[in-house]
C-alpha cells in the first residue's frame, strides 16, 4: 500500500478550482518531487492532505486513514508549509516545547532535533530574532520531532545558504535511506533534480507527469542514446537498418528510441568500437517546461 | 486531551503577553484601592464589598483569551497548532479550559492582593471592613467570573479571526453598548455577557440605577454559562468549516 494517496482531488475555492482530480502516490524509502508552476496548486494539494483544507472531493490519505484520523498524527507525519510561522515573542527552544506536548513527544527530542537541524547555540532567543533561514530550520525541526515516518516539506530550501540547501540535501536522501517517504515540493528544479528518486508534476491544478526521474527525464518519445565511436557512419547506418532513428555529430551519435542496452549489443555485433555510452536525458527544467506549457 | 491543557499552558507561560497583562491588571487594582481606602472617609461594609469585586481583572482577562486565539490568526501560528492538533474541537476546548484557568490564576493573584491591602488600610483607619467569611465569598465569586470570562475571551477570538477588530468589539461592548443598555432597558441590559451577568453573578450594585433589579447570582450564572455555550458553538463550528490556506 502506498504510504501517501491522492486520489481524484478537487478543490474550490469559490470560482477558482485550485486542484481538478489530482491521484498521484508516494511510496515509502523515495523522496518524490512535487512539481509545478507558482499557483499550480501545489501547496492546495498538500493543505488538503494534512486536513488544513477541506476537499471539494476526492481523498488524500496517509495508509489509507486522513490526517485526522491518525493516532498521534506527529509523530506518522512531519510537516514544513511555506509559510512556517511563529510567535515572534517565544523562542525557539519553547516553540518546539509546545509541539512536544501537543504530540505527546518526550521532551527530550526538542534538544535532540535543535542539535539535527544546527540550532543548538540559538535555542534560547526568541524567533523575531532569528534569520530566514534560522527559521526554516526551526520550522524543519517542528516537522522532525515525532521522528516521523512521511515528511511533507513545501519550499524547504527556502532562505537557507547554499550550505544550508546542501544540509538539506542531506537530510532528505538521509530520511529516505531510513525508510521514510519524502514529498518534497520545490520550484529550484536544479535542487530538485539532485535530490529526488520520483516527480510529480502538476499544473492548473492537473497531473501532467509522474515517474522516476529517469522516466519523466526521457520525455514522451522514448529513451535516447549518446554514443562516442571512432567508425560513427558504420555504426549509425547498422542502427537505422534496425529501424533506430540516428543524429549524426562527429564521432557522437544521437540514437533515439534506443536505450544504451539495445544499442550495446549491436555495435558488438557489428563489431564497432565503443567509446563513450550514456542515456541522453532531458534536463529536468526542458521536462518541466514541456509538460507544464509554461516554458514561454 | 491532558496534552493539548498542557501545551497551552505552556504557550500562555512562554510570552510575556500573561505576564504583562497581569501585571497591568494588578497595578491599577492596587492603585484604585489604594486611593479609595486612603481618600474616601464616608464607608461602609458594602463600600469595600463592591470595591474588592471591581477587581479590574475582568477586562484584562477577556483581552488575554481574545489575544490566545485570535492571535494564532496574527502570527499565523493556527497552521502548526492545527498540524499538531488536528482534531479542531478538542483544540478549541482544551484553549477555552486552559484560559479559564488562567483567568482564575490573574483574578487569584489580583483579588488577594486588593484584599490584604485593602483590608489593612481600612483596618488601620478605623473604618468598617469584611471578616473572613465575606472576603472567600467575594473571593471565589471573582474567580468564576474570570473563568467565565477567560473561556468567553477565547471563544471570540475563535468567531473574530481579527485581533484588534475583536478587541475593539469588546471594548465597545463593555463600555459602551453594555452600560447604554443597563441605562436604557436594564431588563435586557442585566443579561449582558461581560457586565450584566458578571455583576449579577458578582451582587456588585453600583452598576445597576437604584431600585433596578439585577440578575440573582444562580440566574447570571446559568446566564453566563448560557453565552459561553453558545459562543463556543458559534466558533467551534466557524474553526471546523475554516480552510486554513
Amino acid at each position: 500500500m502506498p504510504v501517501v494517496e491522492i486520489r481524484d482531488l478537487h478543490k474550490r475555492f469559490g470560482k477558482v478550482e485550485a486542484v481538478k482530480g489530482l491521484s498521484f502516490e508516494i511510496e515509502a524509502g523515495r523522496v518524490t518531487g512535487f512539481l509545478g508552476p507558482n499557483g499550480a496548486g501545489k501547496s492546495t494539494t498538500l493543505r488538503a492532505l494534512l486536513g488544513l483544507v477541506r476537499p471539494t472531493a476526492g481523498t488524500a490519505t496517509f495508509g489509507g486513514r486522513l490526517y485526522h484520523q491518525l493516532d498521534r498524527p506527529s509523530a506518522q507525519v512531519g510537516a514544513v508549509l511555506e509559510d512556517a510561522a511563529f510567535h515572534p515573542g517565544r523562542t525557539g527552544r519553547n516553540h518546539l516545547r509546545v509541539l512536544a506536548a501537543a504530540g505527546e513527544h518526550p521532551e527530550a527530542r526538542v534538544d535532540e532535533v535543535l542539535s539535527t537541524v544546527g540550532l543548538s547555540d540559538a535555542a534560547n532567543r526568541r524567533v523575531k530574532g532569528y534569520s530566514m533561514g534560522m527559521r526554516q530550520r526551526l520550522a524543519i525541526a517542528a516537522a522532525l520531532l515525532g521522528d516521523p515516518e512521511v515528511l511533507i516539506l513545501d519550499e524547504p530550501t527556502n532562505g537557507l545558504d547554499p550550505p544550508g540547501i546542501s544540509w538539506m540535501r542531506g537530510l532528505l536522501r538521509e530520511q529516505a535511506g531510513k525508510g521514510r517517504a519524502v514529498l518534497v515540493s520545490s520550484h529550484l528544479l536544479a535542487e530538485v533534480a539532485q535530490s529526488v528518486d520520483d516527480v510529480v508534476i502538476i499544473s492548473h491544478g492537473e497531473l501532467r507527469g509522474q515517474g522516476t526521474l529517469e522516466q519523466v527525464l526521457g520525455g514522451d518519445d522514448g529513451p535516447a542514446t549518446e554514443v562516442r565511436t571512432p567508425d560513427p557512419e558504420q555504426l549509425a547506418q547498422a542502427l537505422e537498418r534496425r529501424g533506430y532513428t540516428v543524429e549524426r555529430e562527429g564521432d557522437v551519435l544521437l540514437v533515439l528510441g534506443a536505450s544504451p542496452e539495445q544499442v550495446g549489443p549491436i555495435a558488438a555485433e557489428e563489431q564497432v568500437t565503443i567509446l563513450g555510452l550514456a542515456p541522453k536525458m532531458r534536463s529536468l527544467e526542458a521536462a518541466f517546461f514541456a509538460l507544464t506549457d509554461d516554458g514561454s | 486531551m491532558k496534552a493539548l491543557l498542557r501545551a497551552e499552558l505552556i504557550k500562555l507561560r512562554t510570552t510575556r503577553t500573561f505576564v504583562v497583562l497581569t501585571a497591568a491588571a494588578l497595578a491599577i487594582s492596587l492603585l484604585v484601592v489604594l486611593l479609595t481606602t486612603t481618600l474616601q472617609d464616608e464607608w461602609t461594609k458594602d463600600d469595600a464589598r463592591d470595591l474588592f469585586a471591581t477587581d479590574f481583572t475582568g477586562l484584562f482577562i477577556l483581552l488575554l483569551g481574545v489575544m490566545g486565539m485570535a492571535g494564532e490568526w496574527r502570527h499565523r501560528t493556527i497552521t502548526s497548532t492545527v498540524l499538531a492538533a488536528p482534531r479542531r474541537l478538542r483544540l478549541l476546548g482544551a484553549k477555552t479550559i486552559s484560559y479559564a484557568v488562567a483567568g482564575i490564576a490573574i483574578s487569584l493573584i489580583v483579588t488577594v492582593a486588593i484584599m490584604a491591602i485593602g483590608t489593612m488600610i481600612l483596618s488601620a483607619r478605623d473604618l468598617p471592613t469584611l471578616g473572613l467569611g465575606d472576603l472567600v465569598d467575594g473571593l471565589w465569586r471573582n474567580l468564576v467570573v474570570a473563568a467565565y470570562l477567560g473561556a468567553f475571551g477565547v471563544c471570540i477570538g475563535g468567531l473574530i479571526r481579527n485581533q484588534i477588530v475583536a478587541i475593539v468589539g469588546l471594548l465597545l461592548m463593555t463600555f459602551a453598548i453594555e452600560p447604554a443598555l443597563i441605562g436604557l432597558a436594564s431588563e435586557v441590559g442585566k443579561f449582558g455577557p461581560t457586565v450584566g451577568a458578571p455583576n449579577g453573578f458578582i451582587g456588585l450594585e453600583d452598576v445597576f440605577g437604584e431600585g433596578e433589579e439585577q440578575l440573582t447570582p444562580a440566574v447570571a450564572l446559568l446566564v453566563m454559562i448560557g453565552w459561553v455555550g453558545l459562543a463556543f458553538a458559534a466558533a467551534a463550528a466557524r474553526l471546523e468549516r475554516r480552510d486554513l490556506v
